[in-house]
Order: C-alpha cells, then sequence, then structure tokens
C-alpha cells in the first residue's frame, strides 16, 4: 500500500476524476473542497496509514477524521480503491438508500472511522482517539483534517487548547489550506490568517508545506509522527478545485454539478480521460 | 455498603463501582470534578480522568473520540452545559453514530438550581434530549435510585442521559431497591387508586408521594406512578393508568412543554383515551433564584398544587 511518488500523483488524479464523475452521476456534491484536498487524501491513505480493509473496525488502525466532511467524496474514492467498498457504490453518493451518505457517516459506510460534516468537530474527536489510544497502550495515528474556514468554528480552538494541555501525541491536524469557504474568501469574510503562529502560540508543533507536493505531505507526516509529546498541525497552502483549471479557484465549485461536456474536460486534464 | 449525600456523591459512588469491574469506564469533565463529587474517584483512578475544562462542546466530542476507540465515557457536568451548550455534538457526534456515550447532567430542575438563578436551573432538558432519537432518558427520584440507574444505563451499548441534582435531595428509597429502566413503577394506591393517577418523574416524588396521602385523607384514590425512563417510554403502563382512572396529572421539575407531561399528552392522544390531563411542572416561563423548596411552592410544583391538579382532573373526567 505504501505507493511511490509518481503513483501517488496519478493516484490523486484518479480519485479528483472519482468525485467528479460521482457528483455527476449523483447529482450534489461538493467538488471544488474535494479536489482541493485530494493530494493529502491520497497521500495518506495509500502512502502512510495503517489501514487493513479485510478489518474496518481493527483496534490498531490509524484513524482518518475528515472534518472538513462535505469534501468526503475524495475519501469515499480512495476507500473504494482500498478495497474497502465495491466501485459500483460510487455512483450512489446521496442517493436513497446509499452507503454514500452526503456527509461522512461511520455507520454506513466501512473504513470511515467518525460521522463528521457539521463543521468544526473532528478535532474534538480525534483528540478523543488520541487519548484513548494513549489510555488503552495502542499506538495508531490520528489524522484530523480541517478547511481553513472551518478554523472559524470556536469548538476547534476548545480542542487546539486542550490537545496542548494533554499532551496529545499521535494527533495530526492538516488544514487544507484554499483560501475559500462556501461564501467566499476566508480572508474577506472572517479572516484568520496567520494561522501557523497562532497554533504555535498554542503550543502545538506546526509546519507549513505545500499542500500538493506529495513529498512534502509525506516528509511532514513523518515530522509529525516524530512528536510524541504534544499534538501537530501541518497548514497545507492549496489550491481549491486543483487539477481542473476552469474549476480552481472559482469558487461557484463549492458545490456543483458537472454537466457531461465539463466531465469530459476535467477528465482530459486530469488524464483520466 | 457505599454512603453518599445526594445524587451526585450517588453518581460519583456507582462510577466507582463501575470502574473496579471494568477499565472501559472513563469520565470526561468539563472543570466539573469537585461538581460531580468525583474527586476520589480521579485519586483513585487519574488515567481514567479526561479534564478539557470550561469547554462542553469539546468534551463531548472527546466524548465520542473516546467512545469510538472501545471506551465507556460518562461526560458529566451541569444539564444545560451537556443539552444546550453541546446539544448538537451530543446529537450529531454520539447518538446518530449510536456511539456509547453516557451523560450525566446535574442541577436538572428548578429545586436543584435553586439559588443559581436561571443560568444554572434547567427544565429544558427532557424536552431535547426527547427531541435526539435513540437516547435513552433516565430521572431517577433520589439517591439511592441514581446509584441503580448509573448502573442500568452503564448496561445500555448506546447513548443515555441521567438526569440528576444538586446533593440535597430526599432519601425516597432503599439502596437495594432495583431499578428497572424502561419501567414506570407503581408505589402506591390510595383506596384501591382509581380517581386519578399522578404519574411523576424526577426529585419530586417526595412531594407528589404527600400529596396523595393527603387526597386519601380527603377521600380520593390516587395512584402514584413513577416514571422514571422517559425512551424507552413505558406507554403500555401509561396508558393502563390513564384508562383505569380516566384522570391523569403529571408532576416533574420541568417546563411543562416537552418532558413527562408531553410524553403522557402523546400516549394518551394516540391510544385515544377518555382521559383529562393537567400538567404540573413549570409552566412555560423563566423562574428566579431561591431557595429549593419554596422555589417549587412558588412556581407551581407545591404540594397543594399538586392536589388542585389532581382535583381538576378528576372534575374535568367528571363533566365530560
Amino acid at each position: 500500500m505504501k505507493e511511490t511518488l509518481p503513483d501517488l500523483a496519478r493516484i490523486a488524479n484518479g480519485l479528483r476524476a472519482d468525485v467528479l464523475r460521482m457528483v455527476h452521476v449523483g447529482g450534489d456534491g461538493h467538488p471544488g473542497p474535494a479536489l482541493s484536498v485530494a493530494d493529502i487524501v491520497a497521500t495518506l491513505y495509500f502512502g502512510m496509514l495503517r489501514v487493513d480493509p479485510e478489518r474496518p473496525d481493527w483496534p490498531d488502525r490509524d484513524r482518518l477524521i475528515l472534518s472538513k466532511g462535505h469534501a468526503c467524496p475524495v475519501v469515499y474514492a480512495a476507500l473504494v480503491r482500498l478495497g474497502f467498498m465495491p466501485s459500483e457504490a460510487l455512483g450512489t453518493l446521496r442517493g436513497l438508500h446509499s452507503m454514500l451518505q452526503g456527509h461522512p457517516d461511520m455507520v454506513k459506510t466501512p473504513g470511515i472511522d467518525m460521522t463528521t460534516g457539521s463543521l468544526g468537530n473532528g478535532l474534538s474527536i480525534g483528540l478523543g482517539m488520541a487519548l484513548a489510544g494513549r489510555y488503552s497502550g495502542r499506538d495508531y495515528a490520528v489524522h484530523v483534517i480541517a478547511g481553513d474556514g472551518e478554523m472559524q468554528e470556536g469548538i476547534i480552538w476548545e480542542a487546539v487548547m486542550a490537545a496542548a494541555h494533554h499532551g496529545a501525541g499521535r494527533l495530526t491536524l492538516w488544514i487544507d489550506n484554499n483560501g475559500w469557504q462556501s461564501g467566499g474568501r476566508v480572508t474577506e469574510i472572517a479572516g484568520l490568517e496567520p494561522i501557523a503562529p497562532k497554533l504555535a502560540a498554542f503550543a502545538w508543533h506546526v509546519q507549513e508545506i505545500d499542500g500538493h507536493d506529495h513529498e512534502a505531505i509525506l516528509d511532514a507526516a513523518q515530522v509529525a509522527a516524530a512528536i510524541a509529546d504534544r499534538p501537530s498541525a501541518i497548514v497545507a497552502h492549496t489550491v481549491k478545485g486543483k487539477g481542473v483549471p476552469f474549476i480552481e479557484n472559482d469558487n461557484s465549485w463549492h458545490k456543483r454539478v458537472p454537466t457531461a461536456d465539463e466531465l469530459e474536460r476535467a477528465l482530459v486534464a486530469l488524464g483520466e480521460a | 455498603m457505599v454512603t453518599f449525600k445526594g445524587t451526585r456523591e450517588a453518581f460519583s459512588a456507582a462510577m466507582m463501582e463501575l470502574a473496579e469491574q471494568d477499565s472501559r469506564y472513563v469520565l470526561v469533565l468539563a472543570d466539573s470534578l469537585a461538581a460531580m463529587r468525583a474527586a476520589r474517584f480521579a485519586e483513585r483512578y487519574p488515567e481514567r480522568v479526561f479534564d478539557v475544562g470550561i469547554a462542553e462542546q469539546n468534551a463531548v466530542g472527546v466524548a465520542a473520540g473516546l467512545a469510538s476507540c472501545g471506551l465507556i465515557p460518562f461526560v458529566a457536568t451541569y444539564a444545560g452545559f451537556i443539552t444546550m451548550r453541546a446539544c448538537e455534538q451530543v446529537r450529531t457526534f454520539c447518538a446518530y453514530p449510536g456511539l456509547n456515550v453516557k451523560f450525566v447532567g446535574a442541577n436538572g430542575g428548578l429545586f436543584a438550581g435553586e439559588r443559581e438563578g436561571v443560568t444554572h436551573q434547567f427544565f429544558e432538558d427532557l424536552g431535547i434530549m426527547r427531541a435526539i432519537p435513540c437516547i435513552t432518558i433516565v430521572t431517577p427520584s433520589d439517591p439511592a435510585q441514581t446509584r441503580q440507574a448509573t448502573h442500568a444505563i452503564a448496561q445500555v451499548n448506546g447513548p443515555c442521559y441521567l438526569r440528576i441534582g444538586s446533593g440535597r435531595e430526599h432519601d425516597l428509597f432503599d439502596a437495594d431497591e432495583p431499578f428497572e429502566l424502561g419501567k414506570a413503577r407503581v408505589l402506591a394506591e390510595h383506596g384501591g387508586g382509581n380517581d386519578v393517577a399522578l404519574l411523576t418523574t424526577g426529585l419530586v416524588l417526595n412531594r407528589v408521594q404527600e400529596a396523595a396521602e393527603r387526597l386519601a385523607a380527603e377521600g380520593i384514590g390516587a395512584t402514584v406512578a413513577e416514571v422514571h425512563t422517559l425512551r424507552p417510554l413505558d406507554r403500555e403502563a401509561i396508558a393502563a393508568l390513564a384508562r383505569r382512572t380516566g384522570a391523569v396529572v403529571t408532576i416533574e421539575d420541568h417546563n411543562v412543554l416537552g418532558g413527562l407531561g408531553s410524553a403522557v399528552a402523546e400516549v394518551i392522544a394516540e391510544e385515544g383515551l377518555a382521559a383529562p390531563l393537567v400538567r404540573v411542572g413549570l409552566q412555560d416561563v423563566f423562574p428566579e433564584s431561591g431557595e429549593a423548596e419554596s422555589l417549587l411552592d412558588a412556581y407551581g410544583m407545591g404540594i397543594t398544587d399538586v392536589m388542585a391538579a389532581a382535583r381538576r382532573a378528576m372534575e374535568r373526567a367528571r363533566s365530560r
């Protein structure tokens, strides 16, 4: 499961293509935020995480919480590619009786470690998982992926404070820092830059990387994993809609369904036509 | 034999007993260790206490994470801070995934919140929790039953809410009196108990018992039944009592909207029963600070209020 860097790039674009196909077929969903985080999701699932599709409830597995749950099609695509679910599931996104809910559901979807979608909550839950691991003597890692806009939620900062106080190693917060939120640019709505020094001031270990550079993602993850006595944040600078030129930085794609023509053009751009 | 004073100590004593049996039981606090009388627990099991400070939403989120990894967290702090401040975390991240998280809410009602005033008197919690699917809801009536109820919800594999008080509760039951989750319990049938059913939940049971005795002295035969579990609700027992008496009074230290009164009204209406209902409780107003017993008297939950409600229900039944 530990893929090479060129393979990670190929996989990430494959996930992007699956996202757009899913949203097109399902008729609803959030392509922009999913494309933005595709390289991080691909690198974690295919280059790093200790997971086993045969045992989705394996107690020693690494955990991934997609706190920005609306980006879930990219995680669904990864879980299918890993073998947690049959590929036919991808055609049922957001449909009645689908195992793929509009936002992640840990009961309905094998491989989803936590139900998410209401923003801001993933870090608290990840902290609980990390504390449970320490209490139980298990060494699994917990990864939480949040959006930069999501950092406006108050509960995030409650968790930031508590995670530092409890010295929660094995807990890594990835911030998909694409600069956009549902209603527009983060800086124009309720800006919180600079994020990294704020987290550092809370005694977190902080790194800043290019969130589309698979090698940088892997390196940062490994550095974070070695920090045992405090939580770690990785501010990943990303482009919303990354990989498809006409979607990149066009916030109308926060939630939008590609037409057949748009899908075809996007797949060409991704090398997945 | 454990000894404790009040429902908070009773909960804490039960936690000690649970922790001795099983290392999965842990406590999640929001600077509520002293309030929940958990110092002894923390001394004995320091690694099982997760205090996140004054941050209830985070506390419930952390509990969800702990539960998802197989532990059985009890989140213990003030009732309103769980059911209102952290309502969404309770609903979306514990109840919806069916995680095995227990919520213990102190200061449920005016009697418990008393002199603190409205900010610390919680009379909406039962209605809020009833509106969220899948949460077991328990409101024991005294310290001994709180201990039993804590053990009972520990046996449920899923989210549960336990409403407790402040520490000044009346002792009503023997320590070994069992607590049967989901079953209404008939405690008295004065003169056969066929004139009126007094259905109550929580820490006002002593008042209801006293009212029933005084009604008996007036020749009114009341049945006193404790509905300590609001979910799963013992609909059969409630309907049977309504059928038998034809006049029903609910008594709870909670707003009359959303709690026991609403639950019983739903049963009576849906079963098509011809039984007038009078709801004793906070009459949809904000109360104020005050001494515990006199607060209940001032806000419609006095013994004479229960008696008047019984007479009114019977009168309405007669005039149908």
